[in-house]
């Protein structure tokens, strides 16, 4: 079907249609949206007739695609906004300051930390390299759009198998492995050379992301209090002043592309969503930027994200009950020829707009140029609440920003759903006799789950800036091991810390969504707490499949109500969040994905645990809950091909007092080493203590979980539990305290040697030196990449 | 001079990185640091009032990042730039023997401004050395043992004893210094000579060892190397980022005290030999 006849070329000396969707029928309306990229659905094709009726006058091609952007799934949350609402608003929203591109909440009495954590998942599965590097870039820009210098990235990164079989790979789909590389390279060298410190994250493999990569991205600042700024125009006069990079062809129709399902034809056709990032550009912006609001010449603050100038111009105004002139004809652009719809949406990188109060611009124009950034006056904020746009002295837009920006509300329109029935596959539990658990444990620890990320974390800087007090590789020099959380101190003079953590379990969620999104938030607080970190608030971004089938939005709605629950129990808020969506394309669907990122508060940073053993001698206790059979999408249960069995569950009161426990522990200094117990359970927990510390122990788990198959004590990995190596001289201390506090725990043995040897019963069931500990831990990775 | 009176140019241009941990370092020891954008020496897009000047400081420190990006070999498009228009300030600046510090990024600067290795001119025509790519082919980020060489002509290491060994970790892809093949050894011996060898890369018995406590494959594990005055010092790892106890990575393993850092001798013995000197 051609809809040419429905397009009316004006004549003008530049490329301006008028859309005839009056005499558009149904199905022309959809093919309209679709050949122009617009992605919308019939209902709301038919809205914008209406109000195109009303105003008596054809919209033209720039107006449609401002409504695509600014309507699109990714921009207004049109499928998860039910079950948002029902379960994760309003968890403890007081200690939030503010919330807009980023959260803000309380550091200290002069300070705010500022977090952001969000998704680049198509692009990135398209263009690895550009897709993770304009991940970060986004997200840094969110961070500094409040007004914060941003002083820590967080990466978590989800890819199929790196061993999946290359003549199997379906068309169209790229090889983990080069994903893998491409993405922690893009990763690399924009947050290397923006110069911020990428301190934490999670690498994961699973067969659900193998036709869709998952890349994450986070970020946190630090501001004064003073220097907070809003979205927000302050009032009709101000001046837009467009700063940074050029407008070009890159990422057009971002938006909507992340609203849709990848096909093995989006390669070809998607390629020019994908935006192109320059970190040269973007490091004189966040200055010039940063210092332009020191100087308190700014009234607002807003971050080209997604749908361009149109989405950033329009809720700059639409935030303040006010509306924008703008003038295309100023908008610096990377080539010639770009059509004024382009130039519009376009979400080229490194841009920023600023609000100025007309007497100022002259100043801000200055420290522009001195940092040789681009800074044009383009528009200025009017009373009226409409949006105005020309170019060459001729309208080109003119909407209500209501209409706009406002979007269609959707809570009328409920997406159907089925809830999960993860009971069934729970109960689906086929019994096994032991293996040998010496094999057992080297084939976990060499899983690439479970094996050392040294690969990744060392191709990020994760100093620079000179803040990161706790790495995220701990232990004695090139021998380190994992952290649970890394710790920043942000401020010259306070010992104050923020601790960071990022975490999901995807096996759990793939079975049993509900108890997933619990696990996930117990063990980011387990992260927090073992480095001596009380959980403060934290950041969700919630990966899923394609929303319109019933069984993933089914998953939503248990992930949101475990998500919810645990948070208002914890009373910990949700700084900031961010929803993507079909993530999923014709391969497969991604287990349910709520990528969490946990920050916690360090009163003092001189008080902080590290995961490695410290000193021959000390006791070593399990802390926390009791060890059970959950081993439902463990590593141990993946490894012996066991389908079923029960994801741990998580009791948020035991949680509590664990979390009062260990850190009272930490804050007397009883512990000289803590780490979580989570993936591998407690052998690979205390596997990996003894490869950081290069010292072994002599562990006895006899007590743990007392009736228990010797390998379902090693391997289970119940919730609330931790490993701690405890000073043999404060050890009576310790039992006082944790007593004190109800927290339970169990003495496990000592750390002795340079071996670990586990006996259960007084049977010897693991005996391995720390070298080969580390030889089955340390080289899959590296192995694989290269 | 007093301490307080001591000024220094924190240089920086789009892409350094490194400036405010290396200004806090010169600050915490009561010293008067100041970001300078290589555009106020040039006199290029700057009010009067923000107009300077190299004979106004007596330290001038190149820092760390990814000057305009490093697209092409690090450190070459600064040092171009410097170059253009500011040879003879910065020549008479090192001549009056006011001290010059180029820390990773820096080093690759001062490299191909060819200040460093300096053997036997203040400043050469062409580069007589560079930092080549890591023989791992990549960006570490990784804590690296030095062991301190010099024997007294570095002004940036007079507090250190020689053959002491300093924790200051390292975070770069191209740091793996080499001279032109034919003269490898004929500067090796020179630099020797003259006292120029101020670091060389360790493990933790002080002993000379491959890949990761050399972690660039460096030649001769040369980490640092200071010009035949020893008032031109370019060093791969980052001092400032152990200026204290706590910024090691491993000091939850070795205490924190004392609670200076390894790195911080560098910034008191430049700021001593000011001092003294001027």
């Amino acid at each position: 079907m051609s809809i040419d006849h429905l397009l009316k070329k004006k004549k003008l000396s530049f490329d301006l249609y008028e859309i005839d969707v009056f005499s558009a029928n149904d199905s022309e309306l959809q093919e309209l949206s679709s050949t122009l990229g617009l992605a919308l659905a019939l209902d709301e094709m038919k809205r914008i007739k209406e109000y195109f009726q009303k105003k008596k006058r054809l919209p033209t091609d720039v107006e449609l695609q401002a409504l695509g952007q600014a309507w699109s799934e990714h921009c207004c949350y049109k499928s998860s906004k039910i079950p948002l609402k029902q379960y994760i608003f309003g968890v403890a929203e007081k200690k939030i300051a503010a919330r807009e591109d980023a959260g803000v909440i309380e550091f200290d009495k002069d300070y705010y930390y500022c977090v952001k954590l969000e998704s680049h998942n198509h692009p990135s599965a398209i263009e690895p390299y550009g897709g993770a590097a304009t991940g970060i870039g986004g997200v840094v820009r969110d961070v500094v759009c409040m007004g914060s210098q941003p002083i820590a990235f967080v990466d978590p990164l989800f890819f199929g198998p790196l061993d999946y079989p290359v003549d199997k790979l379906p068309k169209g789909v790229k090889h983990p492995r080069y994903l893998f590389k491409g993405v922690v390279d893009g990763i690399r060298d924009y947050g290397n050379r923006i110069g911020i410190p990428t301190i934490s994250g999670q690498v994961y493999f699973h067969p659900g992301y193998l036709g869709n990569c998952l890349v994450n991205v986070g970020c946190i600042g630090i501001l004064k209090k003073n220097e907070l700024v809003h979205s927000a125009a302050k009032a009709p006069g101000n001046v837009y002043v467009y700063v940074g990079g050029k407008t070009g062809r890159d990422g057009i129709h971002g938006v909507t592309f992340a609203s849709a399902e990848l096909t093995d034809e989006s390669e070809e056709s998607s390629r020019s969503a994908v935006q192109v990032g320059d970190p040269i550009t973007k490091e004189p912006v966040i200055h010039a930027t940063l210092e332009i609001n020191r100087k308190g010449l700014l009234e607002g603050l807003k971050d080209f994200g997604g749908g361009g100038l149109s989405c950033v111009c329009g809720e700059l105004a639409y935030a303040a009950g006010f509306g924008a002139e703008i003038h295309l004809d100023n908008v610096p652009l990377k080539e010639e020829g770009l059509k004024p719809w382009e130039v519009w949406v376009s979400e080229s990188q490194e841009r920023m707009m600023l609000m100025v109060d007309p007497k100022n611009v002259p100043q801000v124009l200055h420290i522009c140029k001195q940092w040789d950034v681009f800074a044009a006056p383009i528009g200025s904020v009017i009373k009226d609440e409409v949006v105005r746009v020309f170019y060459k002295g001729e309208r080109i837009l003119e909407m209500d920003l209501e209409f706009l920006t406002g979007g269609p509300v959707y809570d009328t329109c409920i997406r159907p759903y089925v809830l999960p029935k993860p009971e069934h596959v729970e109960k689906n539990e086929k019994s096994f006799s032991m293996p040998k658990l010496g094999e057992s444990l080297q084939k976990i620890l060499s899983s690439a789950n479970i094996a050392s990320k040294e690969w990744v974390i060392r191709q990020y800087d994760h100093e620079v800036r000179g803040n990161t007090v706790i790495k995220p590789l701990q232990g004695k020099m090139n021998n380190e091991s994992h952290g649970d959380a890394a710790v920043i101190k942000p401020l010259e003079n306070s010992w104050k810390g923020l601790a960071v953590t990022a975490d999901v379990n995807p096996r759990f969620m793939a079975i049993n969504p509900y108890w997933g999104s619990c696990a996930a938030m117990d063990e980011m607080c387990r992260n927090l707490v073992a480095v001596g970190a009380r959980p403060d608030s934290l950041l969700d971004c919630l990966n899923f499949g394609n929303p319109e089938k019933p069984e993933r939005m089914g998953e939503i709605y248990e992930t949101c109500r475990g998500l919810g629950e645990m948070a208002r129990a914890l009373d910990l808020p949700f700084a900031s969040g961010n929803v993507s969506l079909y993530n999923e394309s014709f391969v497969s669907s991604v287990p349910p994905t709520p990528e969490l990122m946990g920050i916690g508060i360090v009163q003092d940073i001189r008080n902080c645990v590290t995961t490695d053993f410290k000193k021959e001698g000390n006791m070593v206790y399990l802390i926390g809950n009791e060890t059970k059979k959950e081993l439902g999408g463990s590593e141990y249960y993946h490894l012996m091909n066991v389908d079923g069995g029960l994801v741990p569950r998580s009791d948020v009161s035991l949680l509590k007092t664990c979390i009062d426990g260990v850190l009272s522990a930490i804050d007397k200094k009883y512990i000289a080493a803590c780490h979580d117990v989570s993936e591998g359970g407690i052998a690979v927990c205390l596997s990996e203590m003894a490869i950081g510390g290069n010292l072994g122990a002599n562990i006895d788990i006899t007590e743990v979980g007392a009736d228990l198959r010797t390998d379902f004590k090693l391997f289970s990995e119940s919730n609330t539990r931790w490993v701690a190596e405890v000073k043999s001289e404060k050890q009576m201390d310790f039992e006082k305290l944790l007593i004190k506090k109800h927290a339970p725990f169990i003495c496990i043995g000592k750390t002795k040697g340079l071996s670990l040897i586990i006996t259960d019963n007084k049977k010897t069931v693991i005996d391995m030196t720390i070298p080969s500990l580390r030889d089955c831990w340390a080289h899959t990775i590296w192995n694989t990449m290269g | 001079m007093k301490t307080k009176d001591i000024n220094v140019a924190i240089l920086r241009i789009e892409g350094t990185n490194c400036e405010q941990e290396s200004y806090d370092a010169f600050k915490r020891l009561g010293a008067n640091p100041e970001f300078v954008h290589l555009k106020q020496l040039l006199h290029i897009d700057c009010d009067k009032n923000e107009i300077r000047d190299l004979s106004q400081y007596q330290c001038l420190m190149v820092p760390g990042g990814f000057s305009a990006g490093d697209y092409i070999r690090a450190g070459a498009i600064f040092a171009a730039r410097i170059k253009s228009k500011l040879q003879t300030p910065l020549k008479n600046f090192v001549e009056q023997e006011y001290p010059v510090l180029g820390i990773c990024n820096g080093f690759q600067v001062l490299t191909e401004l060819g200040l460093l290795p300096g053997i036997d001119t203040i400043i050469s025509p062409i580069p007589d050395a560079c930092l080549n790519i890591n023989d791992s082919n990549r960006y570490e980020c990784r804590p690296t043992l030095l062991k301190h060489e010099n024997k007294g002509k570095c002004v940036f290491t007079k507090n250190l004893k020689k053959n002491e060994i300093r924790l200051i970790p390292s975070a770069h892809a191209e740091g793996k210094l080499m001279f032109p093949l034919e003269k490898q050894n004929e500067y090796l011996k020179k630099l020797e000579n003259n006292d120029q060898i101020v670091f060389r890369y360790v493990d933790p018995d002080g002993n000379y060892a491959g890949y990761p406590w050399n972690p660039n494959g460096s030649m001769s594990n040369i980490a640092g190397i200071c010009n035949h005055i020893g008032n031109v010092f370019g060093m791969m790892p980052h001092p400032e980022r152990s200026f204290y106890r706590y910024q090691h990575p491993d000091w939850t393993q070795t205490g924190l005290s004392p609670s200076e850092g390894d790195g911080q001798a560098i910034f008191t013995s430049v700021v001593d030999y000011i001092s003294k000197r001027f």
